[in-house]
């Protein structure tokens, strides 16, 4: 009897230690309750351990035992915490903030326990809010997405162009998330400023490869913003007087510790200044941008939250009263956030999202034009993570995205008669199935792997034109119509997405990781133009325009250097092929256009390039230096008579050069150098008058066969924190700092791009017409620059 | 409009934030072989018309184009008319066809041209037609004490007429002010039916307000600031040009291609493109050649501003 007993203990006491159980729960900060995305709770003993995701849930199945959790996230004390290990457990955790010291830690980068947790992550790159606000900035306002031009792979054609190329991808092929919902113009005033307010964000986290399965759409990158929630424990009030645009953000609790709310607003006022000295501002003419960023979210029980988000963005280029032109973004997001249970969290997102732009013109009802345009879309979005144990962390969801375009609502008034020039709406929908799977197969490899698969249908009503076969290069006329009733499928396509990541720990310090991925985009961003802009339309995929498709191959080495992984270093390639890629026929009508699908023309893309990457990240002095060897290139029939040629964004070198020094407790400095080759362009070989007018000819039929003079540039800045105690030697309560830049130091006139013309003069009978060659920079001298930022 | 609208939005934003900087360079260019060039743009206006045969020149050769001599030109209607065009003995380049009787005008509305030019054993041919043209009802004198696009106390002109019904007419508008054409590439001014291009729908009504107001000249004084557009005294002759679809096309070609305002203009501005040709070589393998041929109906009225 007595060893029937023993034996049954040991039994169960062996039968208990096979039993599995899941610590879970949220990491948030210690002083606001903000959710915190991507930290690591390691687990000592097993080596092994979980990464929040984007609402900071983390959960983390192991057997029955006593264990030591480190929690840690990068700028934040790590925690550690004993837990015994008995049933299921739910553990929030808050992390305090480091106190500012002079030996900064780390702020840029993942924390150390980061790469043993999971950290397959490649070709990724995480700023924070912390090191965005310390980079020289365009007269003096942090910028999210100039910021992320810092990092290798990432260019933009030049100032004044509304967007960024991602290892050599045109502007239109990143996925723009802002809480989930696309953005569609990142840019304010052309590219100056993001549509983005870092009062309003809270991480920022850059996608070049990998993109995991439960991402699609577009095919170079992901740019996922998210947004504060809001302080959940006090009031706060942050805010900035700057030389171009002032901000004021105010969050605080709805319901102390269960709820919380933030609503940021920018407006800039360059033409309040300029109004005395510009007859124009004086007679109603605006020239101003805006934009207003709201999160509400309140956590109904312990399982549930649900969150609404709301961004509204306008830039005003008006004359007077009833002529301009405007553009802007509106979104709304409403998510909920449900645990079943402890390994499986469920998010839902609903997201509306628009875009349109305005122009119009005329001084009275008689006589005018108005022309808008728009994209507008409304998704469903449900998405389960379920953490089937240390070592698989499964997800799988699905989207649905309903399009509606107004490519031009276009109406004009002329001597009273009224014309509607419009084109038709058009209506599509995406529908896509995802399945994805991080599994660490031993302590030294980790994969990730998934399948996408999207749906893509041209809905009507709607009308359809074929057009003719023609000599590729030539507009292509329309031969026929064909009308669709409301809901019928005009043209559909289906396109599986595989996903893989591998990575490789060589050895505790170093790993090697590859990837490949297949991406694929159904909307297209059609700008003909030197740098992209407001007016650039995006048009969806038809029975003429096919979807783009793009097949990318990473392979990286990264190591960590030093005591205390004190520097990072990677070296990273790519390879990236694309087809169904759109470019233009020389003269092609991109606006208000009925038949523009026959001014497109279809072809195929390659880039590849070469990523090399040092950063030291602790210390007095921290910084970067990155440099990109690159070439992306198309070739389409009919343009540069087939043979393949560089794109519009093509720059063969990327050096960039980052480096933030703490003089002492109050004053930092920091600065930034760029330099780039000059982008392609086309030259003319020869001339000819037609009708008393200068043509500039290129006998050759090349496209883009010269460079631009290279681009580069150095930013230096300084920042004067605010005194810590008051005259009476009291502690002050409020913060705030000075911020002083100067932006293009040695005044450098970097060149946009070189144009040919004659020279403008009146030309009678028998003058003789000069051509002249002009090279213009947007931005050709140092820009100084103050602003003050307070926060109470 | 498209292109017009961006300018003037572009020169908003310039003058009101930044200043961008422009620069006169001399960049190396590729070479190239000298290609033909037919200029072809005859009119029923009751005077001579010529058709210019010209080679194209190095980009930054700012001299005259060499004239070609030699060529055989003639143009035959769709009734089975030729009319020849004789190269002037003093003008190389320069072939003639005159009127034979007085008061003889070339071409017929409606009916087709074909163009045929022999050089050097090759032959190139072209196909237009002379399409219809609508009078020009009036023209009227706008004094404007203050207005967004011109200086105070300005008078601008702006001239009256109506597409004729019925879709698919094009035309050029031409201004002469004091004897002089306004020819700047910012001053082409070209219209579909009674719009801007074919999608308007723009047909058998008024031309729309920025084609009527295209006869006015944006002049800068030596400061830089505008003027008015026209002065009492001045006189303003609009001719309106019956062009095909297809010269339309190459117009606004031309017109994207040259009319370079510069500054931030050029955000918007498309690079740099060949622009398109209706004359080709009958053999396909041989030389090529670039210009233009259009037969166009003339309608004309002139006015002279008075004082307000």
């Amino acid at each position: 009897m007595r060893l029937l007993t023993f034996l049954l203990c040991i039994a169960s006491l062996t039968s208990q230690a096979q039993v599995k159980h899941t610590i879970s729960g949220y990491v948030k900060d210690a002083s606001n309750g903000e959710a915190l995305i991507g930290a690591t709770v390691f687990v000592k003993e097993t080596g092994g351990g979980g990464v929040t995701n984007v609402y900071g849930f983390y959960s983390v199945t192991v057997p029955a035992a006593t264990y030591t959790l480190e929690v840690s996230y990068v700028g934040y004390e790590k925690i550690v915490q004993q837990v015994s290990l008995e049933k299921d457990i739910r553990l929030d955790i808050e992390l305090k903030q480091v106190a500012e010291q002079l030996e900064e830690l780390i702020i840029i980068g993942e924390d150390e326990n980061a790469d043993k947790v999971q950290s397959i992550e490649m070709s990724t790159n995480k700023l924070s809010i912390a090191t965005i606000r310390k980079i020289p900035a365009f007269l003096g306002e942090v910028d999210v997405v100039k910021s992320l031009q810092l990092l290798p792979g990432i260019s933009t054609v030049g100032e004044g162009a509304s967007g960024f190329n991602v290892r050599g991808g045109s502007v239109g092929q990143n996925l723009i998330l802002l809480d989930e919902a696309p953005v569609y113009n990142s840019s304010h005033l052309l590219g100056f400023f993001s549509v983005f307010n870092p009062d309003a964000v809270k991480d920022t986290k850059l996608y070049k490869g990998a993109i995991p399965s439960r991402y699609g759409g577009r095919l170079s990158s992901l740019l996922d913003v998210r947004m504060k929630e809001g302080n959940i424990k006090k009031f706060e009030v942050n805010g900035g007087v700057g030389t171009i645009f002032s901000r004021l953000a105010i969050e605080g609790p709805i319901v102390k510790n269960k709820g919380s709310f933030i609503v940021a607003g920018r407006r800039s006022y360059i033409d309040v200044l300029a109004r005395p000295f510009v007859p124009l501002l004086q007679e109603g003419g605006a020239l101003n941008f805006y934009d207003l960023t709201m999160k509400a979210n309140y956590n109904l029980n312990e399982r549930n939250r649900v969150y609404l988000s709301g961004f509204f963005g306008r830039d005003n280029f008006l004359f007077d009263n009833n002529q301009g032109f405007s553009w802007g973004n509106k979104t709304a997001t409403l998510r909920w956030n449900h645990i079943y249970s402890k390994r499986l969290f469920a998010n839902v997102t609903g997201v509306y999202s628009s875009y349109d732009y305005q122009l119009q013109f005329g001084e009275d009802n008689i006589n005018n034009f108005k022309w808008n345009s728009s994209i507008s879309n409304y998704i469903f979005k449900p998405e389960l993570s379920y953490f089937i144990d240390t070592n698989n962390e499964l997800n799988f969801g699905g989207e649905l995205i309903s399009y509606s375009f107004e490519p031009a609502n276009a109406v004009g008034t002329s001597n009273g008669d009224v014309v509607d020039a419009s084109l038709a709406r058009k209506y599509n929908r995406e529908s896509s199935l995802y399945i994805g799977n991080s599994q660490k197969i031993s302590s030294v490899i980790a994969l990730e792997y998934g399948l996408r698969y999207s749906y893509f249908q041209y809905l009507g009503e709607g009308t359809t034109y074929t057009y003719n076969d023609t000599i590729p290069g030539v507009r292509k006329t329309p031969v026929s119509e064909k009308n669709y009733e409301k809901g019928e499928t005009i043209a559909s396509y289906g396109n599986w997405q595989p996903r893989f990541s591998l990575k490789v720990q060589v050895s505790e310090q170093s790993s090697l990781k590859t990837s490949y991925n297949r991406m694929v985009q159904y909307l297209h961003l059609i700008s003909n133009t030197t740098a992209s802009n407001p007016l650039d339309v995006w048009t969806p995929t038809s029975n003429n325009i096919k979807p783009e498709l793009a097949d990318q191959f990473t392979l990286g080495y990264f190591k960590n250097i030093g005591k205390d992984n004190q520097w990072e270093a990677s070296m990273e390639g790519y390879l990236r092929y694309t087809d169904n890629q759109i470019d233009y026929i020389d003269g092609a009508d991109i606006l208000i256009n009925k038949f523009l699908e026959g001014d497109l023309l279809s072809g195929k893309g390659r880039a590849y390039g070469l990523e090399f990457y040092l950063q030291r990240k602790t210390g007095r002095f921290t910084g970067w230096v990155s440099y990109t060897l690159g070439r992306t290139e198309l070739q389409v029939e009919g343009i540069n008579k087939g043979s393949w040629y560089p794109a519009r964004y093509d720059q063969r070198h990327n050096f960039k050069l980052a480096g933030f020094y703490n003089i002492n407790k109050r004053w930092s400095v920091s600065g930034d150098f760029i330099f780039t080759t000059g982008t392609p362009t086309t030259f003319p070989t020869s001339r000819y008058i037609s009708q008393g007018i200068l043509i500039p000819y290129n006998a050759n039929d090349s496209r883009n066969n010269v460079r631009i003079p290279s681009y580069n540039r150095l930013d230096l800045s300084a920042r004067l924190e605010g005194r810590t105690v008051k005259r009476n030697g009291k502690p002050r309560k409020n913060t705030d700092y000075w911020v002083f830049s100067l932006y293009n130091v040695y005044a450098r006139k970097n060149p946009f791009s070189i144009y040919f013309t004659q020279l403008d003069k009146r030309y009678v009978n028998g003058d003789l017409l000069q051509s002249q060659a002009v090279q213009l920079s947007i931005i050709g001298s140092i820009v100084p620059s103050v602003s003050y930022n307070f926060k109470f | 409009m498209k292109i017009y609208s961006q300018i003037l939005v572009a020169l908003l934003i310039a003058s009101v934030v930044f200043t961008s900087c422009e620069e006169v360079i001399n960049p190396d260019l590729q070479e190239a072989d000298a290609e033909l060039v037919v200029e072809a743009w005859l009119n029923n206006k009751p005077e001579d018309q010529v058709i210019n045969l010209m080679m194209t020149q190095p980009y930054f050769e700012s001299t005259t184009p060499p004239g070609v001599s030699g060529a055989v030109v003639t143009v035959q209607d769709s009734e089975g008319e030729v009319m020849n065009f004789v190269e002037d003995v003093d003008q190389k380049g320069n072939y003639r066809w005159s009127p034979s009787i007085p008061g003889e005008t070339f071409g017929i509305i409606g009916r087709g041209y074909a163009l045929t030019v022999s050089y050097k054993g090759e032959t190139f041919e072209s196909v237009s037609y002379m399409g219809r043209v609508p009078v020009i009802d009036s023209i009227s004198v706008i004094f404007e004490e203050s207005s967004p696009f011109y200086p105070a106390n300005s008078y601008s002109c702006e001239f009256w007429a109506n597409d004729l019904p019925g879709s698919g007419d094009a035309y050029w508008i031409k201004t002469i002010k004091n004897d002089t054409l306004l020819n700047k590439p910012s001053e082409i001014s070209l219209a579909f039916d009674a719009g801007f291009s074919q999608g308007g729908n723009f047909d058998g009504i008024a031309f729309l307000p920025p084609i009527r107001t295209s006869v006015n000249p944006f002049n800068e004084d030596a400061d830089g600031n505008l003027v008015s557009p026209y002065l009492p005294a001045d006189s303003i002759y609009v001719e309106i040009h019956s062009i095909t679809y297809e010269t339309f096309t190459y117009l606004n070609q031309v017109v994207v291609q040259t009319n370079r305002p510069g500054g931030f203009g050029e955000l918007f501005s498309s690079p740099l493109s060949n622009v398109s040709t209706n004359i080709f070589n009958v053999n396909p393998k041989g030389s090529k050649v670039v210009g233009f041929f259009n037969v166009a109906a003339v309608s004309g009225l002139g006015k002279k501003v008075k004082e307000n």
